[in-house]
């Protein structure tokens, strides 16, 4: 067999073991109403224009379609919005464009939080988080940085400063008050 | 004030003592104590009032599948001077009707209470139905039950069969107050005005004046035709538009029974249905209509040039003009703005020409008075223009152009003479592509309508290039293809099978322009294909879509005509009475109503040129006396009735008493709002006086659990308001 | 006259240093010689593509709590930095709905805060509060300063400086949040950059992403570089000398993601430093050297060798 033509038929057989048929078990008829809920507008108001996908910078990049993942949300295939969640940048591009006036930026926002309450939560989310709990800021000080900061007189960072530590009790309360130490995994660096 | 002293105050004698007795009053208290077990007959020997008949519809299931309308009539067959009360499953229906008729004529019932539907619906039915039975036709009050209760309280049966009550009782304690009220009837001018010279305006004024009607028709521009003229074909038969209308303008040019009054501006309209006067600017042409043969000699002698607006600005026209070879009338115009006459006083160029010294510089604007019975509302649509830093980049790129600059670049009398150029190199373009949807169904530009016409005219001009350039490629980028009409499907048909042309589903994001060649690329999301893409084109054409026109919005202020949410005018009702207006005489065609095609714009002409003509054809119109009253002894002419008012029914005169304030009754529409903001209390609007409404709300707060002290709040606030 | 507070936000005093000193340079007595005061409690905005995604809850405690210090103080927020700006604005505007303000202020009194908003005036014995504002660098400069006092005070017109501006994307939308330039045809920064004595070039795409927000940079770091490599492709082909942007963190962006696919680099900094440089500061005292791009090449050219 050429190599083409081994290529083409393995390809086949991993598309076969595939369920190719989307039942209504898949389907979660409440996505809607849950990307509502964390403050996304309502995609059912959605028109599938594209247009989002066209100005999209990422959909440029990857195989990531704004349209799509409305569509599933419309659809409630949470299932296949999983992997891109975390792509978007935000940008806004499609909210200024959209015909509809959705905001998918916001409902990927939602979808986040929705992976979030699932487990689905990225490292960096993690790291970040624990930054504010420690020093206040979610960028952690370079030494670099800060010798750098002494010739230029600039005094210190705000997290080397003693009184500093008063702000981060502060906002160690508010994290826990919420529970977003316990919703993202960071209860061990939280003081109480 | 307490209630039982404002209640008092509007002659509701008979139920204060009730009222002013406890804190905790009950309904049954309110409504006349220990009567309540009365049986309808004995009630009737017992009422001083006059006898009503209650009459309770089903509607089939759509009242009696909420409300349980057997415990309505109970409760009806209960309440003061009530003699008759009866359910129907359609009250509208003979059957229903010829109840309410037995039941005048048996129980000697003389008020009628019909709970049913929205008076909008049957309220006529039932006022001739009662006046067949020897009754006064005002004395009917409906109770809707329907809009107002089941529709709304589908959910909740019990309480909808509560308020159901309610409404009964209100109702009946209106009724009990109505008084008897005479139709007045004023002549008809056989004569009709119609506001714009497109193809809507020209079938209206064509059919109205077939039947006989003298017909007066005010265009701005100085020839008609309108948007149409400007198209070049049409779709879905291709028929080329110029030459259908042409002999519709020929023909009401000729036509002895109509006025053509182009070049002109409807200034001023007062009076009512019957009897409108209008006052009409007829702009100065500087050239005399009568002299002017329409040869052209003046024009080729004339210096200046300029853009033509109706070619789009795409071709050229002198500043003494026509604005197309067909135009009707065939008459010079001279643009005052571009003329080197009117800046310098130097150039006669065209008066020299003139061998029938037609043109006059000194000529003036003149004012036509006209008197016509009604009014034909025609005013059209304009474009939307593009946004200026929009991603279509209509204002920095030449080769995109708009569909109707399209037209004019197909035409045949256009300023190519129908050959396809672009605008940056005057090359015929080979890759075409449409952009539709621009300036429609976008939330963003607070556009959410379809404008309905741009996916059928995108594929024939799609058509057109293909016949006229075989070998052109040519794509539209399409968010919803609409081919609802007829022949529209076959059309989208014949364009992709037999021309090739291209469907993209997919709105563009980005456009970009090769600088040079000029070609643009186009991005888009290709949806169904799930992929985006990057394609180039020589030619970009915004399929822009339709808009309430400007001069529309001006005749629309001075009509005191309404709007819907879209911007264009509303009809009097979306399927009944869709070329009425809400004032009564004038009537809607053509896209100022909504966006619409060329057989929905004369189709709709031709129905308003019949509704007109019932008007006029009756030689007397019956004005409904529901209006309001003014009484001269209490008026101290202090004119807020007058500012009030949105149709202009009051007027101050000076008496030998003084200034007084009087109603013309044909303007007036009975709305009460000169009854409301009276600081004199001076006017009444019939079947809403103080008292009815007040014995309406009076029976509405004796409603069980109310309080007196609530029910003097409410009665309070309700008289502040 | 307007009394501003500092928000340097997390990325300028930890990775930037030179950002914060032209700031400090071009509003303290040398420059405008604005009323801005530091108030040392202020912690992260915080981070929309963080906390505004993870946890709306949280993200307003955390951005109500830096709205009550700068009320407090009857300050108008000073930031520096797009992402801080995006944040603490839409907290204000989410403040203004009474359910979620008292649900904020019930857990804010545990750490003696409450956010009321500033007292605008008194109607009766009302008084009528209007949120916090929120100031960007950039509308302070051209709405506040005046293209005018810039063009007065640039005493080294950067001459021969061609400059790629990069607006940054919450700098311009969502659109109902911002209000400061066109979004579609923003030009405040172009205006300073002109004013400056330099030239603003104009390049494809200049209001596309840099590619690092809502976590992209975090997540996939690849796929944020890519998008900074198409706009610095279409920036090198306008031969710009360096990029100006308003926002520290897509400045990080570029800064960090160019050695990715090129060895040379545009130099990237923010206005306030291009400002600064207007103005005759010391270029060594804008911390170049913190950057990973050598502003080298640049400030040869600055200085005409």
């Amino acid at each position: 067999m050429r190599e083409a033509e081994k290529t083409f038929i393995s390809g086949l057989r991993e598309k076969l073991v595939e369920d190719k048929i989307i039942d209504e078990s898949q389907l979660d008829p409440d996505f809607a109403k849950e990307i509502v809920k964390y403050g996304g507008k309502d995609v059912m108001t959605c028109l599938q224009c594209g247009n989002c996908t066209g100005v999209c910078p990422i959909s440029l990049k990857i195989d990531y379609k704004t349209r799509s993942i409305i569509k599933f949300c419309q659809f409630g295939l949470k299932k296949f919005t999983l992997e891109t969640r975390w792509v978007c940048a935000t940008c806004y591009r499609c909210y200024e464009h959209c015909p509809a006036d959705i905001n998918p930026a916001e409902v990927m926002i939602a979808l986040r939080h929705i992976a979030i309450r699932e487990g689905v939560i990225p490292p960096f989310i993690k790291m970040a988080a624990t930054n504010l709990v420690k020093y206040g800021q979610s960028v952690k000080p370079d030494p670099e940085i800060e010798r750098v900061r002494k010739e230029l007189e600039l005094g210190d960072v705000p997290s080397r400063d003693q009184e500093y530590a008063k702000v981060v009790r502060e906002i160690n309360l508010l994290v826990r008050s919420t529970g977003y130490d316990r919703l993202i995994g960071i209860e061990s660096e939280v003081k109480s | 004030m307490d209630l039982a002293t404002f209640a008092g105050s509007l002659g509701l004698d008979a139920i204060t003592p009730a009222l002013a007795g406890s804190d905790n009053v009950n309904s049954s208290e309110l409504l006349g104590g220990n009567e309540v077990k009365r049986t309808p007959t004995e009630a009737n020997g017992n009422s001083s009032g006059p006898r009503i008949g209650v009459f309770i519809c089903h509607c089939g299931s759509n009242i009696a599948g909420t409300v349980d309308t057997s415990k309505v009539r109970e409760a009806a067959e209960k309440l003061p001077g009530v003699v008759a009360a009866k359910e129907n499953k359609y009250t509208c229906s003979d059957l229903g009707q010829d109840e309410i008729i037995a039941a005048i004529k048996e129980n000697k019932v003389e008020r009628v209470v019909v709970a049913a539907c929205s008076p909008r619906m049957h309220e006529p039915t039932f006022r001739s139905c009662i006046q067949e039975a020897g009754l006064n036709p005002y004395l009917l009050q409906m109770v809707n039950l329907r809009e107002q209760c089941s529709w709304v309280h589908s959910r909740e049966k019990d309480k909808a069969t509560e308020k159901a009550i309610d409404l009964v009782r209100m109702g009946v304690a209106k009724a009990a107050k109505l008084v008897p009220l005479e139709a007045r009837e004023v002549p008809v001018e056989q004569s009709s005005l119609v506001i714009g010279g497109g193809v809507a305006g020209i079938q209206a004024a064509l059919d109205l004046a077939q039947m006989g009607f003298k017909v007066y028709l005010v265009e701005s521009e100085p020839s008609i035709g309108g948007r149409m003229a400007q198209l070049d074909k049409t779709f879905p038969t291709g028929d080329c538009a110029i030459c259908i209308l042409a002999p519709k303008m020929v023909e009401l040019a000729r036509h002895p029974n109509i006025t053509l009054l182009s070049y002109s501006e409807v200034e001023e309209v007062t009076g009512f249905i019957g009897s409108y006067e209008v006052k009409v600017r007829r702009k100065a042409r500087y050239v005399v209509e009568k002299k002017c043969v329409g040869c052209g000699v003046c024009a080729d002698s004339c210096p200046v040039k300029v853009d033509n607006e109706f070619d789009m600005g795409f071709g050229k026209r002198k500043a003494i003009y026509v604005p197309f070879p067909q135009a009707v009338p065939l008459k010079y115009t001279i643009d005052k703005d571009n003329c080197i006459h009117f800046k310098t006083g130097k150039c006669k160029a065209c008066v020299k020409a003139c061998a029938n010294e037609a043109i006059d510089h000194e000529m003036e604007d003149e004012i036509v008075e006209l008197k016509v019975g009604t009014i034909i509302c025609a005013t059209g649509f304009d474009t939307y223009v593009p946004m200026k830093r929009g991603v279509y980049k209509y204002w920095e790129y030449q080769n995109v152009i708009t569909g109707l600059e399209l037209e004019r670049l197909l035409n045949a009398s256009g300023p190519t003479g129908g050959h396809l150029i672009r605008p940056s190199d005057e090359k015929t373009p080979k890759r075409v592509a449409f952009i539709q949807c621009v300036g429609s169904r976008n939330k963003k530009i607070g556009v959410n309508y379809c404008s309905r016409v741009c996916c059928m005219y995108s594929m024939k001009n799609a058509q057109i290039i293909k016949e006229h350039e075989p070998d052109t490629e040519i794509a539209v980028y399409y968010n919803d293809i609409r081919a609802f009409g007829k022949g529209f499907e076959e059309l989208y048909h014949r364009v992709r099978e037999e021309y090739g042309i291209e469907f993209i589903r997919g709105r563009p994001a980005k456009l970009s322009e090769d600088p040079e060649t000029n070609s643009i690329t186009i991005r888009a999301e290709e949806t169904l294909l799930n992929k985006i893409t990057e394609r180039q084109f020589d030619l970009i054409v915004l399929a822009t879509g339709l808009q309430p026109s400007e001069g529309g919005k001006r005749i629309g202020k001075i009509l005191s005509l309404s709007l819907s949410p879209d911007g264009f005018f509303m009809e009097a009702h979306p399927k009944l009475r869709p070329v009425d207006t809400a004032i009564d005489g004038i009537y809607l065609a053509g896209c100022a109503q909504g966006p619409k095609d060329i057989p929905d714009s004369v189709a709709q002409a031709k129905a308003a040129a019949a509704s007109a003509a019932s008007i006029m054809a009756g030689k007397n119109v019956k004005i409904e006396p529901l209006t309001a009253l003014i009484d001269e002894s209490l008026c101290v002419g202090c004119g807020l009735c007058e500012e009030m008012c949105p149709y202009g029914a009051p007027e101050v005169f000076e008496s030998d008493k003084g200034t007084k304030a009087k109603i013309v009754e044909a303007l007036c529409h009975g709305c009460g709002t000169c009854a409301a903001a009276c600081p004199q209390k001076a006017i009444t609007a019939n079947q809403f006086t103080d008292e009815q409404i007040a014995s309406e709300i009076v029976s509405a707060l004796g409603g069980i659990g109310v309080t007196a002290e609530k029910a003097k709040k409410a009665a309070k606030k309700a008289e502040e308001a | 006259m307007t009394q501003y507070a500092y928000f340097f936000g997390c990325i300028i005093p930890n990775r930037y240093p030179g950002i914060e000193y032209a700031v400090r340079w071009v509003c303290g007595s040398e420059g405008f010689d604005l009323d801005v005061a530091d108030i040392k409690e202020f912690s992260c905005c915080p981070v929309p593509g963080i906390f505004y995604s993870s946890d709306k809850n949280t993200w307003l405690l955390l951005a109500a709590r830096n709205l009550t210090l700068a009320q407090n103080e009857r300050r108008e927020i000073l930031t520096v930095c797009n992402g801080c700006l995006t944040s603490l604005l839409k907290a204000t505007e989410y403040l203004t709905d009474p359910k979620s303000l008292g649900k904020v202020n019930r857990v804010l009194s545990q750490i003696g805060r409450k956010y009321t908003g500033i007292p605008r005036k008194t109607e009766g014995r009302r008084r009528i509060m209007e949120p916090v504002k929120v100031r960007h660098f950039v509308d302070v400069m051209i709405n506040d300063v005046g293209l005018e006092s810039i063009a007065e005070r640039t005493k080294k017109p950067l001459k021969n400086i061609r400059a790629a501006v990069h607006y940054g994307c919450h700098y311009l939308r969502p659109t109902e949040n911002q209000t400061i330039d066109d979004p579609n045809d923003p030009v405040n920064i172009d205006k300073i950059i002109e004013t400056c004595g330099a030239t603003s070039v104009e390049y494809e795409d200049k209001l596309d992403c840099c590619g690092a927000g809502g976590g992209v940079r975090s997540h996939v770091v690849e796929l944020a570089n890519s998008l900074t490599e198409d706009k610095c492709r279409n920036i090198a082909e306008v031969g710009a000398d360096c990029i100006v942007t308003g926002c520290p963190f897509c400045l990080l962006q570029f800064d960090n993601a160019q050695k990715s696919f090129t060895k040379e680099g545009i130099p990237a900094m923010h206005v306030s430093q291009f400002q600064a440089l207007a103005m005759g500061i010391d270029p060594i005292s804008l911390g170049f050297d913190t950057h990973h791009v050598s502003a080298h090449s640049f400030l040869r050219k600055l200085r005409g060798t």
